[in-house]
Parts: structure tokens; C-alpha cells; sequence
């Protein structure tokens, strides 16, 4: 579209939630993080108008990185339809003039809580991730100074002594969310906004993902091209989340990540579990019916 | 022949000045040259008005304990070095320092490394040092539960060690830690218990398997069975003793107890007001005290 | 080096001559420097008493003495003559005060009393072994145990010290059963058996002996010094303190005869012993 003197005087001078400084310094921690892979860059967590505990720290990340030029598709445990992900995506095209879309092959920016899309993302899109507890290490130790020395020093004895711990009590490593892994051979993260499914997807992937803790008021990155392992012993292989037998009701998917509803929804005729990506399934379907 | 006695009652045993070099049985792995600690003020002018003579660690205008002053001793490979005193004689703070619990005021501790080289801990950082606590220095406290983690189980104690030094490999990771538990006769059905539900005596093996774990050169252990029923000493005390004969084991003894001290160790030193009174070959120490205050310490243990 | 004064033998058919004596104590002076293992020259001790009011106790007021390879030396005399601070101040237990204690070592001679107490440490029980009247050995080890590892200390490999041990125990008359019994809950004389093994296996060239079966029946006390006497049949010098006279007459090649800390006579035990018959102990 042309653009006229009037429409740039027209423009909005509102500077929407976050100013260009509180961008800048989000972005500077970015860069920070993107060049220390998988260590937690402290920032100034700004105020939000969503609470705490609900998205702000990845709301924070993507309205420091967005403009004009880009799509935003935000998704809510892979939904893009959820009232969260709804809100959160309003408030960002109305406030930065993006642009929103659900379907992942036309987004720039993919910001998320619980989920990676089950389409693969390209090197030219940047993965937002909504974190509520960013410090792998805290069910084993909360004092700060200390946890500040054990990733400084690469001290993660504690991290192996829980996971060692949760094999010897249940026979399996138990932990689901929030699975701790290895970014570039150096610092331990928590992966706590997806399931262990899709941890794989992280693994030398050519997208950037970013993370962001509003509550915790830190930000880490796993940049493209960048090697993530999950913690686990040589000879206990790292498994994902399976259901044997399980398909999507709707679309009779097997390998993709399935959520559980009650029989008494609508849309579940027989079956109980649906794909947890739903642009996915639906675009499924539709190609589906297309064939 | 300059008269033995009093050259015995000199603070520093001179005739072995070799540092720490490559090893072998016999060879010194850890020295300790005129260590010191002041807590508080850092005022050296305080060194003057403590000691045995003025019969107490704090300064005159008491913002200064000077909780150890040049305290010198080795060690060598396989040996077994007592430290004895009473409460405030220093012994612990001499420990915590060779550990690098605390910092310290002066001196050099010289230990030798596994690849043979030596190093001044006191030179090293706070990080560097507790690299070395993995698997080249190792410490047993009185207090079990400052050396272990008692929400853990005793074998995920074992395995914390382990993993820091780099096992990977769980089915591996578990029969070092049965072994080691075998080794300091903890059931084996407790492996998986956690360490808060253990007496003490035995989340004291416990203590001692997890600083073996990684196979240290040398050991310190701070009054290892003090605080336990005089049965279950010891048995710590003999599972300790043998433990270090048969992996011959450097070990640092710090015990206010002369049992203890007679049945682990061959040479001790005992220290009062923060000074090293007397040292020498542990059976010298106790049937021929030269010092006073040592027959008096001696006198008081054989009562 | 000369010997410690020998008394007139009375006993023999014959005075030497002067000559054949000079001849007798050539020969002896250098069979003395050859073979003799242990040293003692010119040894003093005192205690000062700092608990009790500072007093100085005379211990031992200069004590020469040799022991060779192959002879077994008793120290007698009554209680308080020294013999026993004699033995511990040559383990350097105690602290001698002055003089020079010298022990033949495969690196040259080793004068003990300067020496380094990390070094001490490492000879004693290689080069010199020490046999005290009471067994000090980890409570909970079992005989068999505690008497193959101070072989196995001595460089034997476990099975031929394992071995060693059982001959010995057996020797001494040490029931099986009690081989692997804890320590701690055998009788005085058990205990000291056992500590008589552990002292003399694979023995070091030097044992210094401090009444090593006061605590044995008649039977016991049989076996326990034949085993002794075997052990300068081998080629040990040993320097023994017993308070039994009929002890160091089968035993011993001299007797030296201590009091108030000073070597008062010595000479074989058919000639001295006999003075001491009359000699309160």
C-alpha cells in the first residue's frame, strides 16, 4: 500500500504497551541471550496488562521484535482459538499494527504457551515462548546465590541427583513438563512451557526460539542450528509422550501430540483424544476432503 | 645430640622440606605451611596477644579471634595425621581451611594433584577449589547433614558425587553406589531410603561412602564419631580405620577425642588458643608428652 | 666400638691369658661393626613431670649397648631399672633425651632419634618391629586377619601370609574356632598370643620384645618361646624383657642386667643369672 504524507501524520503516536526503550532494553537482553545460549538474561520486567503468570514475559518478547511487516499467530496449548491466545494476539496486532494469522507457514512470529506446532517452522520464523518458571534447577535448590554459582560453574550434580532420584521411585523418569536439557553443550534450561514431545524439535533447529519469564523477569534463547539434549542417563533413552493406540478423533492422526477431552464434548463422536495443534488438524481435514 | 625434647616441642617439624612432588607410598601429597585465620578484624597485631601463652584466640579489644596461627604439618600418601585440642583450639578452623569451608588470613596449603603437580589451594578460587571437592579432596563432617542431603536417598547421595564427575551411565551409576554402601555396611535395603530416616551412626557411613565415591586421594574428617553412641562409634571408628589402610588413603583426623585419634592415626599434633603446641608420632605424643599442656591433655584422657 | 663390660666367667677351666683375651676382643670388635643391627650409644632419658610439680625423673643414665643378627639379648633387673623405657625409647614411643640409637637398614646405617617422624613411621614394623605385652589391633578384626596383614604389611602377598598366620596361630596353640572371632572378646592370653604372632611373622631384622607372654599359662608360654627361640635361629636380633628368669636362661645369648637406669653387669645367662637369684625383683 502507498504511503502518503497524511497517512504517516495519521500514524499512531501512541507508543502501545511497551516504549521504544523498554523494546530496546528487551531486545538487547535477546541479543544477550541469543549470544549465551541457554543462559537466563535478567531484565526489567515491565508491567503488562495480563497478569503475571499469564503470558507476560512472552508478550514482552514479542512486542519488542514485531512491526508492521510481520504476522503473528499465537497459540494457547496449540490452540489458536483459546481465549488466552485470542486476547493475547489482539493485543498485539491492535497495538503494533502486525498482522495475525493461525496458519503457521504465514507467521513470522509464532508465540506460544505449552506447544511447538507440529509443522515444521523455517529459518525465517521465530518461536515466542510463554515461561512461567524459567530456573531448571529450582525444585532442587532456592537459594539464588547458589543456583547463580551452579550454572556458572556448570554445577548441575543436583539436576542428575533428581532425575536419578525420580528413576529409582518410579522405575522411569517421570518428568513431563519443564524437562530439563543441555543448550550447546553449556548452560541447563527448563523447557516448562512444552511436553517432552517437543523437545526433539528443538534439537538443530533452524528457527529461533526465544523464551520469556515476565514473572521471573528473565529471557534465554536457543538460536538456530544449535544442539539441545535432554538430561538423561546413557542408558535410559529419552522418551516422548505415547498412547498406544491413540489417534486424533477427527482427523485419525497417530503421530502427532493428542490431548484428552471428555466424551461428552462436542466434536468427539467415539474417540477421546483430538490433535493438541488444531490448525494442523483442521488443515488435515481440509486436504483431506480436497483429495 | 641437641636435646630431642625440646626440639620436639617446636612448632614445625624442619627436617622434611621437600613439597609435594610425584607420587608414591610415602611421598607428601598435602602440606600445610603456617596456615592462619583471623576471624574479624584483619588486624595481625592481634597475632601477638593470643596464643597458649595468653590463654585465649580473641584479641585484647576483642573484634579479632585469631582462631589459628602458623600451623604447619604434612602429610603423606597413605598416612593418617591426627589433629587434637579441646574447643577453641583451632582444630576444626584448620580443617575448614585445608577444605576451603572459609578463606584464610596467611599461609599455603600445598596439595598434590592427581596428574602430579602441585598447587597451592589458598591460590585457587572458590570455584576452582570446589572442583577439586569432586574427586581429588573429600570431606567427612561431624555433622552428617552438612555433607549429605538428607531428602535424598542414600544412593542418590552417592550418585550426586558420581554424577559431578561425569557417570553418565544409571546402571552403573547404582552399583558403584551398592558397592561403596556395601563397603561402609549400610543395608542395602536402605539404598533407596532417604538419608532423614537414618540414625546416625548410619547416615555417618553414608558420609563416609559418598567421599569415597570418586576414589579421593585424601580425606578430612572432623570428629567422625563424636556425637554418636559410644557402640556405634565404634564401629564407625573401625569401618574409618580400615577403609584407610586398605585404600590407603591420605587422611586429615581432627578429633578432640584421643581414642579416635590413637586408633586412626601415626603422627598427630595437638593445638590449643589457635597454635600448634606439640606434634609428633601419635604413640610418642601419648606416653612421652613433652609439652605441659599436652600431659595435661593426656593425663585427663587416661582418667 | 667396644663391648659393654663382660664379667669374669667363672665357670671356665682355665683363665685366658692376656693375650688370648686382646685377641678374643679384636675379633669381637669387628664382628661387632659387621653384624651389629642395633646401636645404642651413650642413651639418656628423663621425664619432667609438668602436672605434678615440674619434677625431673631420671629414667636412663647412659646406656652403650649392641645387639647382633642371630642373638637374643634379655634386659633384666627389678621393676623402675629401665628396661622397658630402654625398648621404647629405641621405637622412639618415648622421646630419648640423649645419645644416638643406630639401626643397620638396606640404605646404611639409621640413626633413629634425629630421624624424621614421617620416616620413623615408615620403618617401624619394616626395619624394627616392637612386641608389647597388650594387642592393639582394630577390636573387631579377627585373629587370622590381624596376623596375615601385619605379613602382608611386611611385603608377603595375601595367601602366603594367610598361610604364615595360620602356622603361626597354630603354633601358639590358638584354637581354630577363634581365628575369626572379633579381638576384642578373646582372653589376656589369647590376645597376647596373637599379638606375638602378628609381631614375629615375616619378622624384620630387629624385634624389641616387652613381656611378651606374661599373660601365658605354662603350655602356652612352652610353644610361645620356642617360637622366639626360632627366631634368632633365623637370623633376628632380638632385645626382650621378661621378668621370667627361666625364660631368658633358654633364650637369650646375653643377659644385661639394668638398674636405676644404667647397665650394671651382662655376660651369658648361666653366669649372671645365677646373681640374680638372690636379687629382689
Amino acid at each position: 500500500m502507498s504511503s502518503t504524507l497524511a497517512d504517516l501524520v495519521r500514524a499512531p503516536v501512541d507508543p502501545g504497551i511497551l516504549d521504544e526503550h523498554a523494546k530496546r532494553e528487551v531486545r538487547r537482553a535477546i541479543l544477550t541471550a541469543v549470544c549465551v545460549p541457554g543462559y537466563q538474561v535478567p531484565f526489567g520486567s515491565r508491567e503488562m496488562p495480563v497478569a503475571r503468570g499469564w503470558g507476560s514475559g512472552g508478550l514482552q518478547i514479542t512486542l519488542a521484535i514485531v512491526g508492521v511487516d510481520d504476522i503473528v499467530k499465537v497459540i494457547d496449548q496449540g490452540d489458536d482459538e483459546g481465549v488466552n491466545a485470542v486476547n493475547l494476539r489482539r493485543l498485539v496486532t491492535n497495538t503494533t499494527g502486525a498482522v495475525e494469522t493461525t496458519e503457521v507457514d504465514e507467521a513470522t512470529v509464532i508465540q506460544t504457551r505449552h506447544r511447538i506446532p507440529e509443522d515444521p517452522l523455517s529459518a525465517d520464523q521465530t518461536l515466542v515462548l510463554q515461561v512461567p518458571v524459567p530456573e531448571p534447577l529450582r525444585g532442587v535448590e532456592r537459594n539464588m546465590a547458589a543456583l547463580a554459582q551452579m550454572h556458572a560453574e556448570a554445577d548441575y550434580a543436583r539436576m542428575w541427583v533428581s532425575l536419578y532420584e525420580d528413576k529409582v521411585r518410579n522405575g522411569v523418569i517421570t518428568k513431563s513438563t519443564g524437562y530439563p536439557c543441555l543448550v550447546g553443550g553449556r548452560y541447563v534450561i527448563a523447557t516448562t512451557p512444552i511436553p517432552r514431545w517437543d523437545i526433539p524439535r528443538l534439537h538443530q533447529a533452524p528457527f529461533l526460539s526465544l523464551f520469556g519469564a515476565g514473572r521471573e523477569r528473565k529471557i534465554y534463547a536457543i538460536p538456530p542450528d544449535t544442539d539441545v539434549e535432554p538430561l538423561t542417563f546413557d542408558d535410559v533413552p529419552f522418551e516422548v509422550e505415547r498412547t498406544p493406540g491413540a489417534s486424533c478423533s477427527l482427523c485419525q492422526a497417530t503421530e502427532a501430540y493428542l490431548v484428552e477431552i471428555p466424551p461428552s464434548s462436542i466434536g468427539a463422536a467415539d474417540g477421546r483424544w483430538i490433535c493438541s495443534d488444531t490448525a494442523w488438524c483442521r488443515r488435515r481435514r481440509s486436504e483431506d476432503n480436497q483429495s | 645430640m641437641t636435646s630431642l625434647a625440646i626440639a620436639k616441642c617446636a612448632v614445625t617439624d624442619h627436617t622434611t622440606t621437600e613439597h609435594p612432588s610425584a607420587s608414591g607410598p610415602g611421598q607428601t601429597v598435602l602440606r600445610v605451611e603456617r596456615l592462619g585465620k583471623i576471624f574479624g578484624d584483619q588486624n595481625p597485631a592481634a597475632v601477638a596477644h593470643t596464643g597458649p601463652d595468653a590463654g585465649t584466640e580473641k584479641s585484647p579489644d576483642g573484634n579479632s579471634v585469631v582462631a589459628a596461627w602458623d600451623v604447619s604439618f604434612d602429610v603423606a600418601a597413605g598416612e593418617a595425621f591426627g589433629v587434637i585440642g579441646e574447643s577453641g583450639s583451632g582444630k576444626s578452623t584448620v580443617m575448614r581451611a585445608i577444605a576451603g569451608d572459609h578463606s584464610s588470613t596467611a599461609g599455603s596449603v600445598w596439595m598434590q594433584r592427581r596428574d602430579g603437580s602441585t598447587v597451592d589451594l589458598l591460590t585457587m578460587t572458590a570455584s576452582e577449589r570446589r572442583a577439586l571437592r569432586v574427586d581429588e579432596l573429600s570431606v567427612v563432617y561431624q555433622d552428617a547433614a552438612e555433607g549429605l542431603d538428607l531428602g535424598v536417598t542414600a544412593g542418590g547421595n552417592i550418585a550426586d558425587r558420581l554424577t559431578a564427575a561425569g557417570w553418565r551411565n544409571f546402571g552403573q551409576i547404582r552399583e558403584r553406589a551398592a558397592e561403596l554402601l556395601g563397603r561402609t555396611e549400610v543395608p542395602l535395603e536402605r539404598m533407596d531410603d532417604l538419608v532423614r530416616t537414618f540414625s546416625g551412626g548410619m547416615r555417618q557411613r553414608v558420609q563416609l561412602a559418598r567421599a569415597l565415591a570418586n576414589r579421593p586421594p585424601i580425606v578430612l574428617l572432623d570428629e567422625p564419631t563424636t556425637g554418636l553412641d559410644a557402640s556405634v562409634a565404634a564401629g564407625v571408628l573401625d569401618l574409618i580405620r580400615s577403609l584407610l589402610e586398605e585404600l590407603g588413603i591420605a587422611a586429615v583426623v581432627v578429633s578432640h577425642d584421643f581414642a579416635v585419634i590413637e586408633m586412626l592415626t601415626t603422627r598427630c599434633m595437638v593445638m590449643q588458643h589457635g597454635r600448634v603446641v606439640e606434634q609428633g608420632l601419635t604413640d610418642q605424643l601419648f606416653e612421652d608428652p613433652q609439652a605441659p599442656y599436652t600431659q595435661r591433655l593426656v593425663a585427663a584422657a587416661r582418667a | 666400638m667396644r663391648e659393654t663390660t663382660m664379667t669374669p666367667s667363672s665357670n671356665d677351666v682355665a683363665t685366658p691369658t692376656q693375650a688370648t683375651v686382646e685377641i678374643e676382643m679384636t675379633k669381637n670388635q669387628l664382628s661387632d661393626e659387621s653384624s651389629a643391627v642395633l646401636s645404642v650409644r651413650g642413651l639418656h632419658k628423663h621425664f619432667v613431670l609438668h602436672n605434678v610439680d615440674g619434677r625431673r625423673v631420671e629414667s636412663l643414665n647412659g646406656i652403650d649397648l649392641d645387639v647382633r643378627a642371630g642373638e637374643h639379648i634379655a634386659l633384666a633387673g627389678s621393676s623402675g631399672a629401665g628396661k622397658s623405657t630402654l625398648l621404647k625409647c629405641i621405637y622412639r614411643t618415648y622421646l630419648p633425651s640423649a645419645g644416638t640409637v643406630t639401626l643397620r637398614s638396606p640404605i646404611g646405617p639409621v640413626e633413629l632419634t634425629g630421624l624424621a617422624d614421617a620416616k620413623l613411621a615408615a620403618i617401624r614394623g619394616r626395619e624394627f618391629g616392637y612386641v608389647s605385652q597388650f594387642l592393639r589391633a582394630e577390636p573387631r578384626r579377627g585373629a587370622l586377619d590381624i596376623v596375615a596383614r601385619a605379613g602382608i604389611a611386611r611385603g608377603m602377598d595375601k595367601e602366603t601370609a594367610t598361610e604364615a598366620a595360620a602356622v603361626s596361630l597354630r603354633r601358639l596353640h590358638l584354637d581354630e574356632s577363634l581365628w575369626d572371632v572379633f579381638a576384642s572378646v578373646l582372653s589376656g592370653g589369647e590376645k597376647q598370643r596373637v599379638n606375638l604372632a602378628a609381631g614375629t611373622i615375616s619378622p624384620p631384622q630387629l624385634l624389641l620384645l616387652d613381656e611378651p607372654v606374661s599373660a601365658l599359662d605354662p603350655a602356652n608360654r612352652e610353644a610361645a618361646l620356642a617360637l622366639i627361640a626360632d627366631l634368632t635361629a633365623t637370623g633376628v636380633a632380638v632385645l626382650a624383657v621378661f621378668h621370667d628368669l627361666d625364660a631368658m636362661d633358654r633364650l637369650a645369648s646375653r643377659v644385661v642386667v639394668m638398674r636405676a637406669g644404667r647397665i650394671i653387669e651382662s655376660g651369658p645367662p648361666d653366669q649372671v643369672l645365677h646373681h640374680l637369684e638372690g636379687v629382689a625383683r
